[in-house]
């Protein structure tokens, strides 16, 4: 099953973003796609046709894949509310109780080969940062994922605030070596001004980690629902009434640029490659 | 040599004096120099770092020279030789007491600053921040530091008392260093002006306008490392220890060769680095490895700690995480601060930012190229709710509105009638107050002349947005930048600030706002009190509680405010509070030790 995963080398790197342009830019082409996210830690949910809860990053995917949103393509949310307080919504409901990291990554990756089975291609999207060594022993939402479900990997990477070369080659270097190993490309993310500067530095990081550069993608100020309040900073404007279809306008636009930023070839490969 | 030593004589009676105003020469080494001791007490030192060996062109003969030496000319170091001559009772120039009193002096004071630079792994690491509060802890142990920024791209800038233009992160620093803010601190200013074309500030003078490829092509190679090692060098002669900040992220490789902001400064400096990661977006494990290894060899080593910035939570959660980076980098980390909500002036784009206040409701215009917004700081002390707004239906249930300061007066001009707030704002005029500060008290008017093309596209003349009749002009490059101090022209209260502008304003008839006194008192800015319209070139002007009340009372929002402070007690408190929240969260003691390197004399 061709899938692909989109880890990110710091929270707002443009993961949700980047992953709704590319289930887009796949559908367009006539694929079915399905996007999948392990765990959001998220506020902002959506609720899906049979009353199960899910992030509203993998709702607004879905819609980019022309599907209709099921909670099995987000099945762990987890709900900040006050100071050190969570709730943990596993497949849609709430679930109490302590200790549900297994149960809960046993119930995504359920999830994640029923939608496998009734999809051509897997869009996956990692959580936060990939690198965080302080949970590597817990986090379920990036490497363990992408093991588990076979998927090779792409590092997203914010240039807005500066250090991306960084922040990807840091990411990258403090996986485990043989988690590396599924880490095939990256893309770097909101990019302003004339992309040819970045050329020397790109070769740098392909040459020390042997990562393909999958495109820059120029920053557009264009309103997409956000995933949560690190996110809000989006600008640009929603015209029309209904705002999903303003969601999906303002998408489009995105797809549009990404069909001439993005090495559309390189993803097929990779994808082609994770089924093989 | 004997004339010499008789100049010492009268020194050692007279004690210190501070600078000699009267003196032809004067400031023969700096501003604000001190002359106490214009014949060294101590000559010849023979210390290589604070002069060298010549010959004579009298007598052929090799002499101690030390034209360049500021080490005496420095207050703190002048008042102490001259409180320790008086209290040794030390009068005769040959006494031998002097030796050991310069090794005294050379214990408690550097003769050469000891440079500390702060990295940020991203931009908004908190590099900054970490640099003011450094200032603050080090000037509380009682040395003399000066913060330092090669170049620094704001639209923020703020005026020295001789008129030269620096980032205000900067000025906010010095006031953590208790030293007066000089272009030293801040050689290179950027000030975007659109389309990726920036104003270049050098030594606090407009210097030339650049874009980014011709600034890293010709500017940097031609000015950039000159204008570097001459700044660092007159800070490093005159303080204990120079805190340096960067740019950015040290690890941009593309431009690493021509990167003066970072390494390329760290390396002029000799300056030990301390690298920032702001840990709230995520990454920052993964942001400060690729960051130090990124850093060519050579000046990796460079890199001897990593302060860990903006946590919320529990600093022991990361302990897994930061031993972890320890060994895989050989670098320690000094310490986990926490997110701490302070109320300094903002930094830029982040500055930007909403604030809640239960007071009055100030709306700000966000014009696409705002600039000097860190004016609407000292609102907060109002408890006023301060908004930035970008389109006409958000003025609604404002107690305020202003155009602010910006980088394009005719430019942001069109934006607001394309936007639709001229047509607001007339319909609001007289209804509630309207300020217009700077390049908004430009716009206000009936008309903006543009007769060279300074601000628009070409030469031109731009209609207003008809508030006041003012007519502004832009007939020369002249930028006017100064402090300014004076009262609102009623007489009642006290206005402070500084200006920034080019063009200038004729008020067609209508009322000043201010009596500025500068050689004599100058009238400045409008008041059409009947209409609610004040507009004023003056940047700062509501840090007094004066202007702030009037603006307020004339919205005829009676409420009591009841904050009667300077905004600038305020900062200082805040300072103070910054600095122990850093002195709590850093392994002070290994910070002593291994980036202040206790100083010991030569000889």
């Amino acid at each position: 099953m061709p899938s692909l995963m989109f880890l990110g080398a710091s929270s707002a790197a443009g993961k949700s973003t980047i992953s709704a342009i590319v289930c887009r830019l796949l559908s367009r082409r006539g694929h079915d796609v399905v996007p999948f996210k392990t765990l959001n830690l998220s506020l902002n949910s959506f609720v899906d046709k049979d009353g199960g809860e899910m992030g509203m990053s993998q709702a607004f995917q879905a819609w980019a894949c022309g599907l209709e949103p099921e909670c099995r393509m987000n099945p762990v949310l987890i709900k900040p509310h006050g100071p050190g307080r969570l709730q943990t919504i596993i497949a849609g409901r709430p679930v109490e109780g302590d200790d549900l990291r297994e149960k809960a990554f046993s119930t995504a990756l359920e999830c994640y080969e029923s939608l496998a089975a009734d999809h051509e291609i897997v869009i996956l999207e990692g959580s936060g940062s990939a690198a965080e060594i302080n949970l590597k022993k817990t986090d379920i939402a990036n490497m363990r994922t992408a093991r588990e479900t076979g998927s090779p990997a792409v590092i997203v990477g914010d240039i807005d605030s500066g250090g991306v070369f960084a922040g990807i080659y840091g990411t990258y270097m403090l996986l485990e070596p043989e988690d590396r190993k599924l880490v095939k490309g990256f893309i770097i993310n909101r990019f302003r001004g004339d992309d040819s500067i970045l050329g020397p530095a790109i070769t740098k990081i392909e040459e020390l980690t042997g990562m393909r550069c999958l495109g820059v993608m120029p920053y557009l100020p264009v309103r997409l629902p956000s995933e949560d309040s690190l996110d809000m900073s989006g600008g640009g404007e929603l015209s029309g009434t209904d705002v999903r279809q303003a969601w999906m306008d303002n998408l489009e636009r995105l797809v549009d640029v990404a069909e001439k930023s993005l090495d559309i070839d390189v993803i097929m490969s990779i994808l082609e490659g994770s089924s093989a | 040599m004997q004339w010499v030593k008789e100049k010492v004589r009268e020194e050692l009676a007279i004690g210190y004096r501070g600078p000699d105003q009267g003196c032809e020469y004067h400031p023969c080494h700096h501003d604000g120099q001190d002359c106490s001791w214009c014949f060294c007490p101590f000559y010849p030192c023979e210390l290589p770092e604070l002069g060298t060996r010549v010959k004579s062109s009298r007598t052929g003969e090799m002499v101690w020279s030390c034209v360049d030496c500021e080490f005496l000319h420095r207050d703190d170091v002048s008042r102490f030789v001259a409180e320790r001559t008086q209290e040794m009772n030390i009068t005769d120039p040959n006494d031998s007491r002097l030796q050991e009193l310069f090794t005294e002096v050379c214990g408690r004071f550097r003769t050469r600053a000891k440079a500390i630079m702060i990295l940020g792994a991203t931009s908004d690491a908190g590099k900054s921040l970490t640099v003011t509060a450094l200032c603050r802890i080090i000037n509380d142990m009682g040395y003399s530091v000066a913060p330092f920024k090669s170049q620094n791209m704001s639209l923020n800038s703020s005026v020295t008392l001789s008129g030269d233009e620096i980032s205000r992160a900067q000025q906010l620093q010095a006031m953590a260093a208790r030293i007066e803010p000089d272009f030293h601190i801040n050689p290179i200013l950027l000030k975007p002006k659109g389309d990726a074309v920036s104003q270049v500030i050098v030594e606090g003078r407009p210097f030339a306008d650049y874009d980014v490829r011709s600034y890293y092509g010709e500017f940097i190679p031609q000015h950039g490392f000159a204008i570097l090692e001459r700044n660092i060098e007159y800070l490093k002669r005159k303080n204990d220890y120079v805190i340096m900040e960067g740019a950015g992220s040290p690890a941009e490789i593309n431009i690493y060769d021509r990167d003066i902001a970072n390494m390329g400064a760290a390396r002029v400096a000799d300056a030990d680095c301390i690298l920032v990661v702001n840990i709230e977006k995520g990454g920052a494990f993964a942001y400060a490895y690729g960051t130090v290894m990124l850093i060519p060899e050579e000046d990796r080593r460079m890199v001897k700690g990593i302060v860990i910035n903006n946590m919320h939570g529990q600093a022991s959660y990361l302990d897994e995480g930061i031993r972890e980076l320890e060994d895989r980098l050989g670098i320690p980390v000094l310490g986990v601060v926490p997110h701490i909500e302070l109320r300094l002036p903002k930094e830029d784009s982040l500055g930007c930012k909403d604030r809640a206040g239960d007071g009055p409701d100030v709306a700000v215009i966000r014009l696409p190229r705002i600039s000097n917004f860190t004016d609407f700081d000292a609102l907060e002390m109002e408890g006023a709710r301060v908004r930035f707004v970008n389109e006409p239906g958000q003025l609604a249930g404002a107690d305020m509105i202003v155009i602010p300061g910006s980088k394009n007066s005719v430019g942001d001009l069109e934006w607001l009638k394309n936007v639709g707030f001229d047509v607001a704002l007339l319909s609001l005029k007289g209804k509630v107050p309207i300020l217009g500060i700077c390049g908004g008290y430009q716009m206000m008017g009936s008309r903006i002349e543009d007769p060279m093309g300074i601000e628009g596209d070409g030469p031109g003349e731009h209609e207003g947005l008809g508030l006041l009749r003012t007519v502004t002009v832009f007939d020369s490059q002249d930028k006017f930048t100064k402090q300014v101090e004076g009262t609102l022209a009623s007489g009642e209260g006290k206005v402070r600030g500084y200006e920034i502008h080019m063009g200038s304003s004729d008020r067609a008839g209508h009322e000043p706002l201010f009596l500025i006194h500068d050689d004599g008192v100058r009238e400045e800015g409008c008041l059409d009190i009947e209409n609610k319209v004040m507009g004023s070139y003056i940047h700062g002007l509501f840090d007094l509680p004066a202007f702030r009340r009037f603006a307020f009372a004339m919205g005829g929002s009676q409420e009591v405010f009841g904050n009667d402070r300077d905004h600038i007690e305020d900062v200082e408190e805040n300072l103070d509070l910054l600095a122990d929240a850093f002195r709590e969260a850093l392994d002070m003691d290994r910070f002593v030790t291994e980036f202040m390197e206790v100083v010991t004399c030569p000889r």
